[in-house]
């Protein structure tokens, strides 16, 4: 990489190319203080610079910091950061429909225990799409992986209001967040056994009949292990289901040591391919539960850049987290850590026994904490 | 496969071991095996050969494994990809724009969290079920752990 070994050298600021990342880097940015300059942004592409959702989650940094200062040159291509201080506050954000909201919370998920004030961020837009984490699936796996942590309180929540479906949106969700002074460090190197599936099956603007088939079709295919399952089903109506009709279900596995592994799909976006029935994906979704549990470890796949973000950020104390096998966004995701925050983790790969039946190999992430304390962080 | 090869290698020289002593080994007058002056020295320096590296073997077979196991944090924290930027000219005034191969396209693709790998595995498969059977409740326990 490049852009690495200049990283290195120049300490007031980090230079990359290219749109991919994007949320990963601002967000360290805004954590470690460093200004970072993103060039070559779809440079090559026919419709060149930046696209609206990444313009909005800019915007979105801008509003829960305090002296952020954004320059972007005329095409786009070219995006200057340096960040503000985590102000936090209440915070009201219209995000753009290309992008669900999981995609703008997943940052916030980040940012939020280290601000100024307690975050409450009223976020609209499209709640349920099949590109990004939903916002269902992040309250049911980063809430509690966050707790671990020691990042809880009243107001630790995320509450859908109004649910809102590709492409059209008009979803709303309000994320509340107490803030932390400093993290707690872990040791999170036994899973424990799944002791239970939970899941909601949710369908707007489509029969109330949707869901009831979807969790049929899920439980013929998971009560093969277990017997405690049970599958929610919310429909939401009127002003409350958004502008676009849809249906989908998230799934997690609680493990006996209060581990979250998790796995979900929404239906096709109206005019978007193929519609899907609810059968099949009921079917294919526990089929991706069944995978993510084959993988394994303490966090599931969705969140494993969080986990190895909070551990960074942790106090000076040795951490360990069992993951599965690490994501290419996860390994970006390390190799930005190592830029931002000169940490590098230790790495063991975990081989299961020849006898187990415990689904793959595991990765065991080793690291020391930089001590981050939430310096803005108001005493009272 | 290894470990599969030198088993099958030692399975040939019991067998060529089994085949030198029926066909070799005769009783004499008193009833007793005697060996064959002519076979004896074959068959047991085969026996001692496949013995004597066997220490070495095992350093082989350890260090390939080692190779082969993906060393996770070269993956990660390597110095990447050392490729240059190539830029071709034309008359020194233009650049040649082609589509980037490798690193250049994934700069530019989707940023997006969700973990989808190109080959899932098959569970409608009894044998992948069962891979996983241990990690509920219901599969088999630890002799340390108790369900209780």
């Amino acid at each position: 990489m490049k852009s690495t070994n200049n990283n290195n050298m120049a300490s007031h600021g980090l230079t990359y190319e290219g749109c991919n990342f994007f949320r990963q880097r601002l967000v360290l940015s805004t954590l470690s203080g460093k200004r970072v300059k993103i060039r070559s942004i779809r440079s090559k592409e026919d419709e060149p610079g930046l696209r609206d959702f990444e313009a909005s989650f800019v915007r979105l940094l801008d509003k829960v910091t305090n002296g952020t200062k954004i320059e972007i040159n005329q095409t786009g291509t070219v995006l200057f950061y340096q960040p503000g201080l985590l102000y936090g506050g209440s915070v009201e954000h219209d995000c753009s429909p290309q992008r669900s909201i999981g995609y703008y919370l997943e940052a916030l998920l980040m940012l939020a225990p280290f601000m100024k004030n307690p975050l409450k961020a009223t976020l609209r837009g499209v709640t349920n799409d099949p590109t990004d984490p939903t916002v269902d699936l992040l309250k049911l796996t980063a809430l509690p992986l966050m707790k671990k942590f020691g990042i809880d309180g009243e107001g630790f929540e995320i509450k859908v209001v109004k649910r809102g479906m590709a492409p059209g949106g008009g979803g709303e969700v309000v994320f509340t967040c107490p803030v932390k002074r400093t993290l707690k460090p872990v040791q999170l190197t036994e899973t424990g056994k799944i002791k239970r599936i939970r899941g909601m099956a949710y369908s707007v603007r489509v029969s109330p009949q949707m869901a009831n088939r979807i969790v049929d079709s899920t439980r013929a295919v998971l009560n093969q292990f277990i017997p405690d399952i049970y599958i929610y089903t919310d429909h939401m109506k009127g002003a409350n289901s958004g502008k676009s009709p849809g249906f989908g279900l998230t799934l997690v596995a609680e493990t006996l040591d209060g581990f979250f592994l998790s796995a979900e799909m929404s239906s096709t976006p109206q005019g978007q391919g193929d519609p899907m029935l609810p059968e099949e994906l009921g079917r294919n979704c526990a089929k991706m539960l069944l995978e993510e549990v084959h993988r394994g470890g303490c966090v599931d796949s969705a969140n494993q850049s969080l986990a190895l973000l909070l551990m960074t950020l942790g106090q000076q104390d040795v951490s360990k987290v069992l993951l599965g096998p690490l994501s290419p966004y996860t390994i970006e995701f390390l190799r930005h850590i190592r830029d931002f925050f000169q940490i590098m983790f230790k790495i063991e790969v975990q081989k299961p026994l020849e006898d187990e039946r415990k689904g793959g190999d595991k990765v065991l992430m080793t690291c020391v904490g930089i001590g981050y304390s939430n310096l803005s962080k108001t005493l009272k | 496969p290894v470990e599969s090869e030198e088993e099958e290698e030692q399975g040939k020289i019991f067998k060529l071991l089994k085949f030198t002593f029926f066909n070799f080994m005769q009783p004499d007058e008193s009833g007793s095996l005697t060996l064959d002056p002519v076979s004896d020295c074959l068959s047991w320096s085969g026996a001692l050969r496949w013995k004597e590296d066997l220490q070495e073997k095992a350093a082989a077979a350890f260090l390939r494994q080692q190779e082969a196991a993906p060393n996770l944090r070269k993956l990660v924290y390597g110095t990447g990809t050392s490729q240059e930027e190539q830029e071709e000219e034309l008359g020194g005034l233009f650049k040649v724009s082609r589509p980037q191969k490798s690193r250049k396209v994934t700069s530019d693709s989707l940023d997006c969290s969700h973990f989808r790998p190109d080959s899932s595995h098959d569970w409608d498969q009894e044998e992948m079920l069962n891979s996983i059977r241990d990690c509920f409740v219901t599969g088999k326990w630890e002799e340390a752990q108790d369900a209780a």
